[in-house]
């Protein structure tokens, strides 16, 4: 199979965003042959060059989002005027647009008002050349304007003044901009069996013209939701230019929602945001991001009480009445994670248990991060006390701040190695990979309820409220209190991890989406050769099965050839 | 990304409307949102969870958003009077950059006069050392001049605005041109100029002061035309009310322009006793001026069909003069001789720029009153 990856500033890219993923997927799917279709976003980018592409990416083609590639195409007078009728359309569309996510979802007349202008404005470019000095134009700017002068529009649309409409149609330009690339052709998009599009947003639009053209089914993979992103990171621009391009962004969206053959969220949280904004839940398929377990696979496996022999049970078991507990958090130091709450709790976890340790290891962070990681020290030093073992004995402090990579700390799998259990304090979480990799740990958790933790987690790790360090200390105190259901949970916390979070399982279900997204396309196979004659097995045997023949069919055929029915893949349906 | 007080904390205990603490709470989300899944990505981003929904009595963050979006008063007015901030230019730099940006374009007139100056009390050998240096300096004042400013090319029209060799047809023309014209009509010319004014084939410098001391009110004029053009910008509410009052400012820009070119032409004059400037100069001051202007806002072909227009006509009159030399071919020289008679060799460059400044003012008066001209390059880009 013949798979289209589209990415935005993602895959090829080295260190781009979700790149690993992607890596994995087309690594994993090795009897696949991938044509990736990337977008950079930035000089730095492209500067930074590729990762190393593995023998089944059979060609990379990658444009630059960021800068405008103006091909000097210069258009008549007639690729003028459809050029503002379709603009027009479009700008009409953004205008009398219901607020996306409101609760009348839009009407079908509106969304195909929308999609005909995209299509309108892409064949355009596939006919005429480049639309980016066209797009940027006055003609563009005066379409926007009698669109929002127009009756019905928003009351924010007809606010609109000429900087507005500047700010608008110059970021349409920009998102407009896949539209003038040459990949729509019969050697390009229009070659593949499948377009998996790595997120939503600008990476679908040419996925959605490829449809458009070609009849490729698209699937859509977001692991995080672009239209939230966009609301998110949205510049600062004045109110009816934000509600324009609000509308525009949640249009395509909804757009992308309605054409794609399957959706793929990459949790609850990402699906919930896909069903408000118009998707339908027949095609949302959740697979969950897959995280490598072989680092892990040593401390996991590295279970107490499977084949040990009774004297190294006693040994351990004095060890570890001995040994003081641990607690470990790891990730990123910022506020969002409140350091602050832990610190707090684990002051009543000591008043519970003394000699309990807590390990903070953070990864490298931003500047912002280093303010909050010196606040924290300061609080954990004048909360705890340095301790010594005995009277000559140089004194630590309980709480120790290190990072990963230091010594004692090379990988993640080491620093859960050393755990007893595995906090996470977070007040605001999206996929906690954190979390993920404890669980490959074989380590029991205690996490807030906050983002995906309870998806991820499920019944193999306690979970408190956020903002609650009392009940963050009492969870990690009974666990520290019970040995066995910390193992226990450990157990379960790494099998519930290795069923779901594999990059196996990850690359498995995007193989089946794949050849199921396949099986229910239509084949698309020229009947006919070049001079209108029949082409020798372009018709399987099967396709003379009397089928449900009336129906019109899209090909070009002959009326004599009218009765050839569609595959039979089509009869199942 | 998050203030931490800011962060929920749930209802506030025994408040009587939860939703309503909420909303004080993150008052000016609510009002900046243009719709309801903006405060729920806000919300969501400040983390709120479908859980913590749950003790407003909603059934999720969505339906808390659209509660808060219906419940946040929104003042009628507060768009018609909204922020103007962004669209006004930005200051340049510090105050020594635009102390630099207002005195850089002074240099090429003040070289130049230096050069005349030179040039007028040096001879033989030493005279053509320091034309040869008074050439470079001021070419390499120019480059300086126009590299930044409101008459700065933007680097992606670089490439396509080659404009620079026709205006040196232009200039070499306004130096050399009226005397060839003269002396071709008079039968001459005999040799090659010999750098004098007194010469058989006499060349004037005062066209080529002139247009260097034009650089600095070219560029003032620009940089007030653009300030003037943007701040129309940030306060028109349609694209016609912006044509319309961006208009009279570009016709008074090149008015102003002139006016100072004569100005300061007619000043420096006396010191340099050159002969006083003619109104080719001032047309052809104006035919450049307004080029640049057109080309540096992305309209380069107008420019330079233009451009290339009249530095042909210009070639092709003192040709028809000679053309007229061939036998039977008299009649080819007539026009240009006639006109000569009337109004003097002038008459030539005064006619081709002044008809092509016209014609690209009509058309600079139709394309830079556009809104999309003044896009500024970050919005472009």
């Amino acid at each position: 199979m013949r798979i289209g990856l589209l990415t935005e500033g993602g895959y090829p890219y080295v260190g781009g965003e979700g790149g690993v993923w992607c890596d994995r997927l087309v690594r994993g799917l090795d009897r696949h042959e991938f044509d990736v279709y990337a977008f950079s976003n930035g000089q730095a980018q492209e500067d930074a060059g590729w990762v190393e592409l593995p023998p089944q990416v059979a060609r990379v083609r990658t444009a630059p989002l960021w800068a405008a590639e103006e091909d000097g195409a210069v258009h008549g007078r007639r690729a003028r005027r459809r050029f503002t009728e379709h603009y027009g359309e479009l700008a009409a569309a953004l205008c009398t647009a219901a607020e996306p996510g409101a609760a009348e979802k839009p009407g079908a007349a509106e969304a195909d008002r929308f999609a005909n202008a995209l299509h309108g404005l892409a064949e355009l470019a596939r006919d005429e050349g480049g639309l980016v000095a066209t797009l940027r134009s006055e003609q563009a700017v005066r379409a926007l304007e009698h669109a929002c002068r127009a009756p019905g529009a928003r009351r924010a649309a007809r606010e609109a003044r000429v900087p507005d409409l500047l700010t608008v149609a110059g970021q349409l330009e920009r998102a407009l901009r896949p539209l003038s690339l040459d990949w729509y052709e019969e050697d390009g998009l229009g070659a593949v069996d499948l377009c998996h599009a790595a997120s939503g947003g600008v990476a679908a639009l040419p996925g959605l013209l490829a449809r458009h053209f070609f009849g490729v089914p698209l699937l859509v993979t977001e692991y995080g939701v672009r239209l939230r992103t966009h609301y998110l990171t949205r510049p600062d621009a004045s109110p009816p230019a934000r509600t324009l391009l609000a509308a525009f962004h949640g249009l395509l969206t909804a757009e992308t929602y309605r054409t794609a053959s399957y959706l793929v969220p990459g949790n609850a949280h990402a699906r919930r945001w896909q069903e408000r904004c118009g998707a339908d839940r027949a095609k949302l398929r959740t697979i969950y991001p897959g995280l490598d377990a072989a680092p892990f696979a040593r401390v996991g496996e590295d279970r107490p009480g499977d084949r040990e022999t009774r004297e190294e049970r006693d040994k351990r078991g004095k060890r570890e009445r001995t040994d003081p507990h641990t607690l470990v958090w790891i990730g990123r130091v910022e506020p969002a994670k409140d350091l602050v709450s832990l610190l707090h709790a684990f002051a009543e976890v000591r008043a519970a248990e003394p000699g309990t340790r807590l390990r903070i290891v953070g990864r490298t962070s931003a500047p912002e991060g280093e303010a909050y990681l010196g606040h924290c020290r300061a609080l954990a030093a004048q909360l705890f006390p340095d301790e010594a073992d005995g009277p000559h004995a140089v004194g630590r402090n309980p709480v120790s701040f290190e990072q990963l990579g230091g010594p004692g700390a090379e990988t993640t799998a080491d620093v859960h190695a050393g755990a007893t259990v595995t906090v996470l304090s977070s007040v605001v979480e999206g996929f906690p990979a954190g979390l993920i990799e404890a669980m490959f740990c074989g380590r029991a958790t205690v996490s807030t309820d906050v983002g995906a933790v309870v998806e991820v987690i499920g019944g193999t790790g306690l979970v408190v409220p956020p903002r609650n360090p009392r009940a963050l200390a009492e969870a990690c105190v009974s666990l520290l209190r019970d040995p066995e259901r910390r193992a226990r949970l450990g157990a379960a916390a790494r099998a519930r991890a290795l069923e779901l979070f594999s990059v196996e399982q990850n690359v498995a279900a995007f193989h089946g989406l794949y050849l199921e997204t396949v099986a229910r396309t239509p084949v698309r196979r020229p009947v006919l050769d070049g001079a209108g004659d029949m082409q020798p097995f372009a018709a399987p045997a099967e396709a003379h099965v009397p089928g449900h023949w009336t129906e019109p069919t899209p090909r070009a055929v002959p009326t004599w050839a009218v009765e050839t029915p569609e595959p039979v893949t089509e009869t199942v349906r | 990304m998050t203030d931490l007080s800011e962060l929920d904390r749930g209802a506030a205990p025994g408040a009587a409307d939860p939703v309503k603490v909420l909303l004080h709470r993150h008052r000016e989300l609510c009002e900046r949102a243009v719709d309801p899944l903006e405060i729920a990505a806000g919300l969501e981003a400040h983390g709120i969870t479908d859980r913590t929904a749950a003790r407003f009595r909603h059934r999720d963050v969505f339906s808390l958003a659209e509660e808060l979006y219906a419940r946040v008063p929104r003042d009628a007015d507060a768009a018609t009077d909204g922020p103007a901030a962004p669209d006004t230019p930005a200051r340049e730099g510090g105050g020594r950059r635009s102390v630099t940006v207002l005195l850089l374009p002074l240099l090429p007139g003040a070289l130049c006069a230096a050069s005349l100056i030179a040039l007028t009390r040096t001879h033989g050998q030493t005279r053509l050392y320091a034309a040869a240096a008074g050439v470079l300096a001021v070419a390499l004042a120019l480059r300086a001049a126009l590299r930044r400013g409101p008459l700065a090319l933007p680097d992606h029209l670089a490439s396509r605005s080659a404009t620079g060799s026709w205006t040196c047809w232009l200039l070499a023309y306004a130096v050399l041109g009226d005397g060839l014209l003269r002396t071709a009509i008079a039968g001459g010319p005999d040799g090659l100029p010999d750098g004098t004014a007194g010469g058989d084939w006499p060349l004037s410098l005062a066209p080529l002061l002139a247009l260097t001391l034009a650089v600095a009110p070219a560029t003032w004029t620009a940089g007030l035309f653009l300030t003037h053009a943007r701040r129309k910008l940030a306060t028109s509410r349609g694209l016609e009310d912006f044509a319309a009052s961006v208009r009279p400012v570009l016709l008074g820009a090149v008015a102003l322009f002139l006016g100072t070119v004569a100005a300061l032409v007619a000043l420096c004059a006396p010191f340099l006793d050159t002969e006083p400037v003619s109104p080719a100069v001032l047309a052809l001051a104006a035919l450049l001026f307004v080029a640049r202007l057109l080309t540096v806002h992305g309209f380069t072909h107008a420019p330079r069909v233009i451009l290339v227009l009249t530095a042909a006509a210009q070639v092709l009159a003192p040709a028809t003069v000679f053309a007229a030399r061939l036998p039977g071919c008299g009649a080819l020289g007539a026009p240009v001789e006639a006109l000569t008679a009337a109004w003097g060799p002038t008459a030539v460059p005064v006619l081709t720029c002044g008809a092509g400044a016209l014609t690209l003012l009509v058309h600079a008066s139709r394309t830079l009153t556009r809104a999309s001209a003044h896009l500024r390059p970050e919005q472009a880009r």
